[in-house]
């Protein structure tokens, strides 16, 4: 191989060298990508997972929360009771509207900023403590 | 670049015969030319990562955030009966089952979180492994558990069945078809003690109070601790409104 390149001059010579360089690094690059490819949707997901599951778990935990004590107040009259259920139904609608499961939502940090928010107002009309998540831990640490 | 240089000696040189310095040269040549190989393996992995790293973020995303819906709601549920009992009746014996479900729930929610960051030390997850974990959260089986269903007019029996379940070797509650969750109760299951809680919740509101001492005669301040509170609901209709909740909730959830 090196005969023949050695005959047509030392600037064909440069020209396949160059080449075989080339073509070396674009074989590597191919194999790489691919590999590159891979490894990119498995960190990624696996990333993307953790981030979406405490995003949901916290957002699906207001509702659940909210939505309940809506049923639990919807039958009282009262202007407190009312006043109540005013701020549940707008969280809840909220929450409703929230497309949080979407990664690729421009507002996302921004509404759940606003949902974290509505959900201290609703702890604060219903007289349950606000910092929801030290709650729930301390009675998680009482009933064993 | 040295090893051009190297090459087009070789070039000049080809008639010496000079055996070792051309395989040295070769040598050189292939060394050089792997190590191209293996820049643009390189480089095509940045490139690769690069180029999918969002994708696969979005993926996951969307799949992590399907996966706690419906436990993340059942923790709120409970979280607002327990609030409400409080709220109502300090001393109820029922706040302790309600504690203890949501304990279990936040247990489980818990494990579905580890379960996620265990993908992660093992990348490969197929699509029948997350078929699996699908078919753990319950989401697919039949409920097996309806033979205690009638029998459950007592304060707590499930709930309390349950809970003593986690400590035994043999549970005396529902299992789950599936051994691989066996450490959690199925959401399911989980779902099915909320609504026998919350069922209970309602009797116990809704009951004359000499039978509902009757029920409950561990606790006889509860109705007088009913008197100063401004949420309780009146009259009857709430007997309803709890199980349709529920109703209304699992095609949400699921």
């Amino acid at each position: 191989m090196l005969k023949m390149t050695s005959v047509s001059g030392s600037e064909d010579l440069f020209d396949c060298i160059l080449m075989a360089d080339d073509r070396f690094h674009g074989e590597g690059y191919q194999e790489g990508f691919k590999e590159g490819t891979r490894q990119g949707m498995v960190e990624g997901k696996n990333h993307g997972a953790t981030h979406g599951a405490k995003l949901s778990a916290e957002v699906s935990f207001y509702y659940g929360f909210a939505f309940t004590w809506k049923c639990l107040l919807q039958n009282n009259t009262d202007a407190k009771a009312r006043k109540r259920l005013k701020t549940l139904e707008s969280l809840t609608g909220f929450i409703q509207r929230f497309p949080h499961y979407d990664p690729q939502y421009e507002n996302l940090q921004e509404d759940m900023e606003k949902v974290r928010a509505k959900f201290r107002q609703v702890c604060s009309l219903l007289n349950v403590p606000t910092d929801f998540r030290e709650y729930v831990t301390a009675s998680e640490g009482m009933s064993f | 670049m040295s090893w051009v240089k190297a090459v087009s000696v070789v070039g000049e040189d080809v008639f010496d015969e000079d055996e070792d310095d051309i395989t040295l040269q070769n040598k050189e040549w292939n060394c050089n030319m792997e190590k191209r190989v293996k820049d643009g393996y390189r480089d095509g992995v940045d490139a690769g990562k690069e180029a999918s790293l969002q994708h696969g973020f979005n993926a996951g995303y969307r799949e992590g955030a399907a996966q706690m819906v419906a436990i993340g709601q059942l923790k709120g549920i409970v979280s607002a009966l327990q609030c409400w009992c409080q709220l109502q009746q300090p001393d109820s014996t029922m706040l302790p089952p309600i504690g203890r479900l949501l304990q279990d729930v936040a247990k489980h929610e818990e494990a579905l979180m580890e379960r996620m960051k265990m993908r992660q030390l093992q990348p490969q997850a197929s699509v029948g492994e997350i078929t699996e974990s699908i078919e753990d959260l319950g989401v697919e089986q039949g409920v097996e558990h309806t033979s205690g269903g009638g029998s459950c007019s007592r304060t707590d029996c499930c709930s309390k069945d349950c809970a003593q379940g986690e400590d035994q070797p043999g549970r005396p509650c529902q299992r789950s078809s599936r051994p691989s969750f066996n450490a959690e109760e199925s959401l399911e299951q989980l779902l099915q003690r909320c609504v026998d809680l919350a069922t209970q919740l309602v009797k116990l509101r809704t009951k004359l109070p000499g039978v509902h001492d009757q029920l409950t005669s561990t606790s006889s301040g509860e109705n007088r601790s009913n008197t100063h509170s401004d949420v309780r609901p009146q009259g009857k209709p709430t007997a309803m409104t709890l199980p349709l909740l529920f109703l209304l909730w699992m095609p949400l959830a699921f």
